[in-house]
């Protein structure tokens, strides 16, 4: 539901002066007529205009070489007023009555997608408008997570945590509940869905209380750590000195992550919705139903296109930062390179989760608060907006294009951080932007594509 | 920052120029100087300073020339688009 939606785009001239016009077209035929609008350039000049873009924004930064300028930029920062322990308390003990009621009235409210809470608060108001506050605002999850508020009341076996699995664990679990997510009705079926996150809560507390509540948010938990990295992307961060303001992808040059397995992490993250909506596409229709012509079962199909994926994705990467240490004629060593430059891509995880949620959050609030009003008896025909403005699509698409333009800016800020010499920064982003450009063509022919529901599953 | 706490590996056949202050090995000499310039300014000698700022100023002439040559691109890409949406975007 909230996370398959189709873009079409007309476009109308080049880069950032882009003018986007479109329309925004939801494939759910509950939560959106199908408003239909052809493409009035050819895709490939449509794809195109995308990659080009982000090429060129990779030259126009790279006219950038005042290195006081561009620390200066990062560095600006202003306090902010942190929050008193009452209100954290009050908002914790808040969010521990959401998830338990969300996982009752999943159970009990009626079994249908837009008249049940769990539904509408798992995938409107936390999914959709939760995860897009973590890279706008900030990451509140620390204090708001309702299952180490849970945890955090058991005590502790405190067993020592395997160092050697790092962060893998996270990277297997957050692979693992994307697949149940696109395998699966789990945003049609509010029962599967409150079984889901009851078994997700379980694990969690049950893991917490075996190797230590902070070991496993920090370490397995694959939400706390997508938040975290999301929140580097915000302009609020936390640090010791309470919170401070920053322009928005700041932080991420002086991010590095801490490993391979982390490198992983992110990557996945991008990875995941990418999958999510080639799925959906025409091609991959045709390619699984050919493969499952001879025999292979549907399963097979999509998790070998899912692992694949994910490693084709990684593979690259790491080419790129391979390439970055030859080009640069740097010693750093690829790994450290992947490291630096592996947060540059959560401002494109960003801009992708905004443009997939956003339609989805407007449209379906006034039923969640109709909803909210009475979960047990909800209308029959909840209210929801009518439509969205022509001009919405275009907005989409500005998302998916500003969280590409941060990324090339951040690559190069961390670039002018990690090399001494400036043109050997420029050239060590020459396959990181790349990378960025077949990126950014891959997802906005998804998003071109007309939606063909995935064959063999069940959604 | 981190200009100082890196992982670094020199090819066992390649030479390495080793910043006395942090040992962060470099292919060449000019990054090593600058190198010291940006991650020492506090420890340099005047030497040492002399001689970043004089690597500072030659880097700017590859920069230009980098800058014109990606002013180039951009035109390209620019004028490429142009005529692409004009012939194919009727």
């Amino acid at each position: 539901m909230a996370r398959r939606r189709r873009l079409r785009a007309t476009l109308s001239s080049l880069a950032v002066a882009t003018a986007f016009a479109g329309t925004a077209a939801a494939h759910s035929g509950s939560l959106r007529g199908a408003t239909q609008e052809s493409l009035a350039v050819p895709t490939w000049l449509f794809l195109l205009t995308g990659g080009g873009a982000v090429g060129a924004s990779f030259l126009l930064a790279s006219f950038v070489t005042d290195r006081r300028f561009v620390e200066q930029l990062h560095a600006w920062h202003r306090s902010l007023p942190t929050p008193g322990r009452f209100v954290t308390r009050a908002a914790r003990l808040a969010a521990v009555g959401v998830l338990l009621s969300t996982v009752a009235f999943g159970f009990v409210a009626p079994d249908e997608q837009l008249r049940n809470l769990a539904i509408l608060v798992v995938w409107v108001a936390w999914w959709g408008g939760f995860v897009a506050s973590t890279y706008l605002l900030g990451n509140a999850w620390p204090a708001l997570n309702p299952v180490r508020a849970l945890a955090d009341a058991l005590p502790s076996l405190d067993r020592p945590y395997p160092e050697r699995l790092g962060a893998w664990p996270s990277v297997a679990a957050l692979l693992a509940l994307v697949w149940i997510e696109v395998v699966s009705p789990l945003a049609d079926d509010p029962r599967l869905l409150a079984t889901v996150v009851l078994v997700y809560t379980l694990v969690t507390v049950g893991g917490a209380v075996v190797v230590g509540a902070e070991r496993w948010f920090t370490s397995v938990d694959p939400l706390s750590r997508a938040f975290r990295y999301y929140g580097h992307v915000a302009p609020i961060q936390r640090t010791d000195d309470g919170l401070r303001l920053r322009l928005p992808g700041a932080a991420l040059p002086e991010t590095a992550v801490s490993g391979r397995d982390e490198v992983a992490f992110v990557v996945a993250l991008l990875f995941v919705t990418t999958y999510d909506g080639f799925v959906a596409t025409g091609l991959w229709a045709t390619i699984a139903r050919t493969v499952a012509g001879v025999g292979v079962p549907p399963t097979l199909i999509y998790l070998g296109a899912y692992l694949g994926g994910f490693v084709l994705f990684l593979g690259a990467f790491r080419w790129a930062a391979r390439d970055a240490r030859r080009r640069a004629e740097s010693y750093l060593t690829p790994e450290y390179l992947a490291r630096r430059f592996a947060p540059s891509l959560l401002a494109i995880a960003a801009g992708y989760h905004l443009a997939h949620n956003l339609g989805s959050v407007l449209l379906l609030s006034p039923t969640l608060v109709a909803v909210a009003t009475s979960p047990l008896s909800p209308p029959l025909n909840p209210p929801q907006l009518a439509g969205l403005p022509g001009w919405f699509g275009g907005l989409e698409l500005a998302f998916v294009l500003v969280g590409h333009l941060l990324a090339v800016w951040v690559a190069h800020a961390t670039a002018y951080d990690a090399f001494p010499g400036r043109l050997q920064a420029v050239r060590s982003q020459y396959a990181v932007t790349l990378v960025m450009v077949l990126y950014t063509m891959t997802s906005l022919w998804i998003v071109s594509e007309p939606y063909v529901p995935p064959p063999f599953i069940a959604t | 920052m981190t200009r100082t706490d890196v992982d670094t590996d020199v090819p066992a056949d390649a030479e390495a120029h080793v910043c006395s202050y942090c040992g962060r090995p470099f292919a060449r000499e000019k990054y090593l100087v600058l190198h010291r310039g940006l991650a020492h300014p506090d420890d340099v000698s005047d030497g040492e300073r002399d001689a970043y700022e004089r690597a500072y100023a030659e880097e700017q002439a590859d920069i230009d020339r980098f800058r014109i040559v990606a002013l180039g691109v951009l035109v390209v890409i620019y004028f490429g688009f142009l005529f692409a949406y004009a012939v194919f975007a009727a």
